[in-house]
């Protein structure tokens, strides 16, 4: 990657996962403590974006603060990268948050992206479960960034109605022998299957007992709009860092 | 454009696959040169909102009475001629935007088609060409908010159009300063309102003047006893209702996949409207004399609308005209700012003018150099007046737009690279421009002098300021 500073010996890792990492430069919002250490294994895109206003041309913001932005980011960059990470940055002056976010995604097939919040320490990882489709995504993003790194991974599922309690073993199972497969270590891996109910109150409390969440991105709905995504939801409870694992985005 | 380094904007990242088709020229634009790249945020649907959004409200809804008295029921042929002529000029300008697609829209063609002098008249005409008019928006606005007053039967000792457009002035501009809301959604919002109420209403009144529902109407003696002239006086003053589509091209640099987006744009608003203005006074003029429609004034609509439909049809023309003149006002604000943007960053005016506030986002300096004039100047009531001047100032513009696609096409230089091409653009752009330069023509001495009185100033700025400044084929 063209903009990586200081990754001259990393190996050429295909199996890193690349993650999303979007701050809003600007306004204050910094690389939380923590950050460093959970993404040592990927391949991070921080995102640095600035939102603008309509009555603003966003040539006119750039020209302002293109500079100052890019050496913060470049910052941050500095130190994602002596943790470990490949990093790339890119800065964007946008009228809209979200498609700055979704193109990024798409340009850089990104597998999860992160709400940045700070943790002490990176021990434990919560990764809730939904179902069987695009598991492989977040098996991946969980191996990729943490089977080197000695991290307890929980493997959480919330039933659903009509689904048994040895359905969710089963399926939990599954995705625990998939996870060594490629590289986990088993005795990091525990499962926890759980009857159904208000699954964001659910994964929120569980959360309080780790360092970090991965989830899956919802389908937008009415839902979604007014009460917001529930991995934002999950992150605002929670208040430490929440990996969005993204649906596989469909090819050109 | 600023000594952006090769090595750095080659590896800008192609374009997402299915979001939208890559777009060469955006690409070269947005590229990241170091201090960040630009997101380009508004599509086909939110260019089409600029350009109607911002004409809609005048053509219709202030108009029609106005443009009766003077040219009787040929005022259909008026706006048609505006149309025309705007879209002579639309045409080539679409060329132009795909070849340059940045802020600053006509400004930014003669100035990098023609060089400093005509881009320094042209910008500074244009910011005020914007103030003109966003004050003619607001003395529009505030005919239609008086006019609520009248519809509740409360009777006010004044005409309060002029000091409810004044304080709508100082709304909008406070709110562009300090609001970061969506305001494009809103924006789109409006426009899809306005054009069910229209379409309804004008089907309607079609019919009805068709004989339809009844007796056919009669119609009075087509052309206005003067003949040709009054048409023509007509259409120069008209014409500020045809100002929009230049508006989409000010914010080319935030319009996604500009190739294909920003001709369409242009383009497509000015068809609506010429569409939509034709039949209006069509309907208008089938309703009632060309006399009592004039007497009427701004709010002309209004009376239609009741006399087709009762109390209902002239409450929805009540809250269409203010939703119209709103968006209008809105968006010649916006435009105006971004006008003083343009020139500021040529360094033709001092720097200052384009700084942005941090806390808001807002280029305050810019908005208060629009929002001030324009309230000022909304405080004359002179709804003829201003109008024309607006239409002065943007023909001048369309002009010199029409040179420049003529001058360039001849010239060819290595960075004309349009990805859309004019159909006959010197042909085109020949009759588009003396159009505009012959249709100034017709307009009231009074126009003229404050128009040209304008030009001279614009020039007599850029001999004292910015001699200096080059900016021919400068990117």
């Amino acid at each position: 990657m063209p903009d990586t500073p200081a990754d001259d010996d990393a190996q050429p890792a295909p199996d890193r996962p690349s993650v999303l990492v979007p701050l809003a430069v600007l306004e204050g919002e910094s690389l939380p403590a923590g950050t460093p250490e959970l993404l040592a294994n990927a391949r991070v895109v921080l995102l640095g974006y600035h939102v603008i206003p309509e009555q603003t041309a966003a040539e006119q913001a750039r020209e302002q603060f293109g500079e100052t932005a890019m050496s913060k980011l470049d910052e941050f960059a500095a130190r994602l990268a002596t943790a470990g990470a490949d990093v790339e940055t890119r800065l964007v002056f946008t009228h809209d948050r979200e498609t700055t976010v979704d193109r990024l995604i798409y340009e850089h097939d990104c597998l999860a992206v992160l709400v940045p919040n700070s943790t002490e320490q990176v021990e434990s990882v919560l990764v809730a479960l939904r179902g069987t489709v695009g598991v492989g995504r977040n098996t991946r993003l969980v191996a990729g960034l943490f089977a080197d790194a000695g991290v307890a991974v929980t493997l959480y599922h919330a039933l659903d109605e009509g689904e048994s309690r040895d359905d969710g073993e089963a399926f939990l199972n599954g995705v625990r022998s998939d996870l060594v497969e490629r590289g986990v270590d088993p005795d990091r891996i525990e499962t926890a299957v759980e009857e159904g109910g208000v699954p964001i109150d659910a994964i929120a409390s569980r959360a309080e007992s780790h360092d970090a969440v991965v989830m899956g991105e919802t389908d937008p709905s009415v839902t979604t709009f007014v009460f917001g995504m529930p991995s934002e939801q999950v992150a605002e409870r929670f208040l430490g860092p929440v990996l969005v694992v993204q649906r596989e985005r469909p090819e050109a | 454009m600023d000594g952006s380094d090769p090595a750095d904007a080659s590896d800008a990242a192609p374009s997402p696959p299915d979001v939208e088709v890559p777009d060469a020229l955006a690409d070269v634009v947005d590229a990241d040169t170091g201090e960040g790249e630009l997101e380009r945020t508004i599509g086909l649907v939110g260019g089409l909102a600029i350009g109607i959004g911002t004409m809609i409200g005048a053509g219709i809804f202030v108009f029609p009475g106005l443009a009766a008295e003077n040219a009787g029921p040929a005022a259909a042929v008026s706006f048609a001629i505006g149309a025309v002529v705007a879209l002579l000029v639309a045409l080539p300008a679409a060329e132009l935007a795909t070849a340059m697609p940045r802020s600053g829209g006509g400004y930014f063609f003669i100035s990098r088609g023609l060089g400093t002098a005509p881009g320094a008249v042209v910008g500074l005409g244009l910011w005020l060409g914007l103030v003109f008019a966003s004050a003619f928006y607001l003395v529009g606005l505030g005919s239609y908010a008086g006019q609520v007053f009248l519809e509740a039967g409360i009777a006010l000792p004044v005409d309060p159009a002029v000091p409810l457009g004044v304080a709508f002035g100082v709304g909008l501009t406070a709110l562009s300063l300090f609001g970061t809301e969506n305001t494009a959604a809103l924006q789109n919002a409006i426009v899809i309102v306005l054009l069910v109420i229209l379409t309804l209403f004008l089907s309607y009144g079609s019919l009805d003047a068709l004989g339809v529902f009844g007796a056919e109407s009669v119609p009075e003696r087509f052309f206005p006893p003067g003949g040709a002239l009054p048409v023509l006086q007509t259409a120069a003053l008209v014409f500020t209702s045809y100002l929009g589509f230049a508006q989409v091209a000010t914010v080319a640099g935030d319009i996604k996949e500009p190739s294909r987006n920003l001709p369409l744009a242009m383009v497509g608003s000015v068809v609506v409207v010429g569409v939509f203005y034709v039949v209006t006074i069509f309907v208008a003029t089938s309703a009632f004399g060309s006399a009592r429609l004039g007497e009427f004034g701004e709010t002309a609509m209004v009376e239609v609308a009741r006399e087709f439909v009762g109390f209902p049809g002239a409450l929805a023309i009540v809250i269409a005209g203010l939703l119209a003149t709103f968006s209008s006002a809105n968006a010649s604000i916006l435009s105006a700012s971004r006008a003083v943007y343009a020139v500021s960053r040529d360094d033709l005016i001092p720097e200052a003018a384009s700084r942005i506030n941090l806390a808001y986002g807002t280029p305050h300096v810019a908005l208060g150099l629009a929002g001030g004039p324009i309230v000022a100047l909304a405080a004359t009531g002179q709804v003829e007046l201003l109008a024309e001047v607006a239409s002065f100032l943007h023909l001048v513009m369309y002009g010199l737009i029409c040179v420049a696609l003529v001058r360039l096409r001849r010239e060819r230089p290595d960075w004309y690279a349009p990805a859309f091409r004019c159909p006959a653009g010197v042909a085109v752009a020949g009759v588009g421009g003396v159009a505009s330069f012959a249709l100034i023509a017709f307009m009231q001495p009074a126009s003229i002098g404050v128009g040209v009185a304008i030009m001279v100033a614009a020039y007599g700025w850029y001999r004292y300021y910015a001699t200096d400044v080059e900016l021919r084929g400068d990117f």
